[in-house]
């Protein structure tokens, strides 16, 4: 049984990573038996020498983006938390201030941008709320669901012992919405290395999104190969440590 | 006899839904009363009315001759759901011992541990909900409403959604818990579907019609005391279960 088990962890592992570098292969041998041009699509093994020659700087500007990144998110979950115990706490706020969440999450980035520079200057404190802004809404989303999804027959558990408000909200419902809380903020992790990126995009002297632009002016394709594998890496490297940390504190939760 | 929970021309309206008819009874001190019905008649709805869980339209309900709310502030009832209704990021212990955090009594620390041997649990203070079974999870739920020593222990078909051999056995259980020296327990007011276990446990099974709930007749059970499983092949026993499925009809 535990041998079995073991395989088959071995197996969803293996399998990933034996197609990804069948991919690479192909793409490998494709690119250079038709000589394609390498400022169009460079081979992987060139990439890949590329990364390693400029991992130095590339770590520099991928540190960069992803400090901003987690700065922004780091402020952007306290507010959203604070702010989703206050909708939870009074309908007419929620209802007042609803809209206003949803236009401001329905506005694209993008067009933000410029606005954030303009108000932050063009060093990181525009990259940092970009990444906040992004990274907000889904945890207040989540947020008032989870500290709302409660069932009824905990609500009356807590009813039959007088529990005071202030006793249900943090020996039930604050515990309840953590697996929400987490849920947001894997996806608001994602979304703050993309934040600080297009924040870098509008004006920037370092980071990986300034590495992406500065070399799609020079028409440095390779160079921008390992950014983008770069920016990709931080991404997941920071989903994944969120990851983790959920794990432990949710730990009642299967995953 | 000491009344300890009586209603009087008990009605609940859910809007135009005319859910619970001129319920009037009385449990008394060191009853065990049952309350059964046809699904859907409101059983759930009256035991939660005894509770202060949810309110009445109509009638009175006096609890040790106070009132409902007097009761609940008092802390004197002790539910048990038909879910365990524990919470899933604390262990055994800590489920126990909620109800105590609440009222503010952590220093009553010897009592969780005296209870996790009366359920039989003592060796799985330390597990979480999800490792337990049902019936094991609905001990730790008997023991949390006991933690904090209520005089009035209410039931709401607790052994419903377990299989029929762990039933029997819980059945077992919570009469033997309730007989125990240390028990605060005065009067369990039991709601369930299942005929044979009214009978078996109970001193008084009250009889609900359908829609409205109304009480079609009490019915008393003068089995004698300790209740051993042995009494489910009395004549006098099979005699009550009929007179009672007959009831239902």
């Amino acid at each position: 049984m535990y041998k079995k088990n073991i395989k088959i962890k071995l197996k969803r592992t293996l399998t990933p990573v034996f197609v990804s570098l069948g991919v690479l292969v192909i793409w490998e041998f494709i690119v250079s038996i038709t000589n394609y041009p390498e400022y169009l699509l460079p081979r992987p093994i060139v990439i890949f020498s590329a990364l390693i020659a400029n991992f130095n700087s590339l770590l520099y500007h991928t540190g960069i983006t992803l400090f901003e990144a987690m700065v922004g998110f780091v402020i952007a979950n306290i507010l959203a938390f604070f702010i989703a115990v206050i909708f939870t706490h009074s309908k007419t706020i929620e209802a007042g201030f609803h809209p206003f969440v949803i236009a401001l999450q329905t506005t694209p980035i993008i067009a933000m941008a410029p606005l954030l520079v303009l108000w932050f200057g063009s060093d990181i404190g525009s990259k940092i709320a970009a990444a906040a802004l992004v990274s907000f809404f889904p945890t207040i989303v989540n947020g008032v669901k989870g500290l709302e999804t409660i069932d009824e027959e905990a609500l009356d558990l807590f009813k039959s012992f007088s529990a005071t408000r202030r006793q249900i909200f943090a020996k039930l419902r604050l515990p309840n919405s953590l697996p929400f809380f987490f849920q947001a903020l894997k996806t608001s992790a994602a979304l703050s290395v993309i934040g600080a990126i297009v924040g870098e995009f509008v004006g920037a002297n370092r980071g990986i999104g300034y590495i992406i632009l500065t070399s799609t002016y020079h028409m440095e394709t390779v160079k921008m190969f390992t950014a983008i594998i770069m920016s990709a890496v931080a991404g997941m490297l920071f989903f994944g440590i969120v990851s983790i940390i959920e794990k432990k504190i949710v730990f009642w939760q299967k995953f | 006899m000491k009344t300890i929970i009586s209603l009087k021309n008990v009605e609940k309206y859910f809007n135009s839904l005319h859910a619970l008819k001129n319920i009037t009874f009385d449990v008394n001190e060191g009853e065990f009363v049952s309350i059964i019905g046809p699904s859907g008649c409101g059983k759930t709805t009256l035991l939660k009315i005894i509770g202060g869980l949810t309110n009445f339209s109509k009638g009175s309900v006096t609890i040790e001759s106070g009132s409902v709310e007097s009761a609940l502030q008092g802390r004197k009832f002790g539910f048990v759901f038909q879910k365990p209704v524990l919470l899933p990021w604390r262990n055994v212990l800590e489920n126990i011992q909620l109800p105590l955090e609440i009222l503010d009594r952590r220093n009553a620390s010897e009592i969780p541990s005296k209870l996790l041997k009366i359920v039989g649990l003592e060796k799985f203070e330390n597990f979480y909900p999800n490792e337990l079974s049902g019936g094991m999870q609905q001990r730790v739920s008997i023991a949390r409403a006991l933690s904090f020593g209520p005089s009035i222990l209410l039931m709401d078909e607790p052994f419903g959604s377990l299989d029929e051999i762990t039933r029997d056995r819980l059945n077992l259980e919570l009469l033997r818990i309730w007989r125990e020296e240390s028990s605060t327990i005065s009067s369990i007011t039991f709601v369930t579907h299942s005929v044979p276990e009214s009978v078996f446990m109970s001193d008084k099974v009250i009889v609900l019609s359908a829609r409205p709930g109304a009480v079609q007749q009490i019915v008393d059970i003068d089995l004698p005391r300790p209740r051993t499983s042995e009494i489910k092949y009395s004549k006098k026993y099979l005699e009550l279960v009929q007179c009672i499925r007959k009831i239902l009809k």
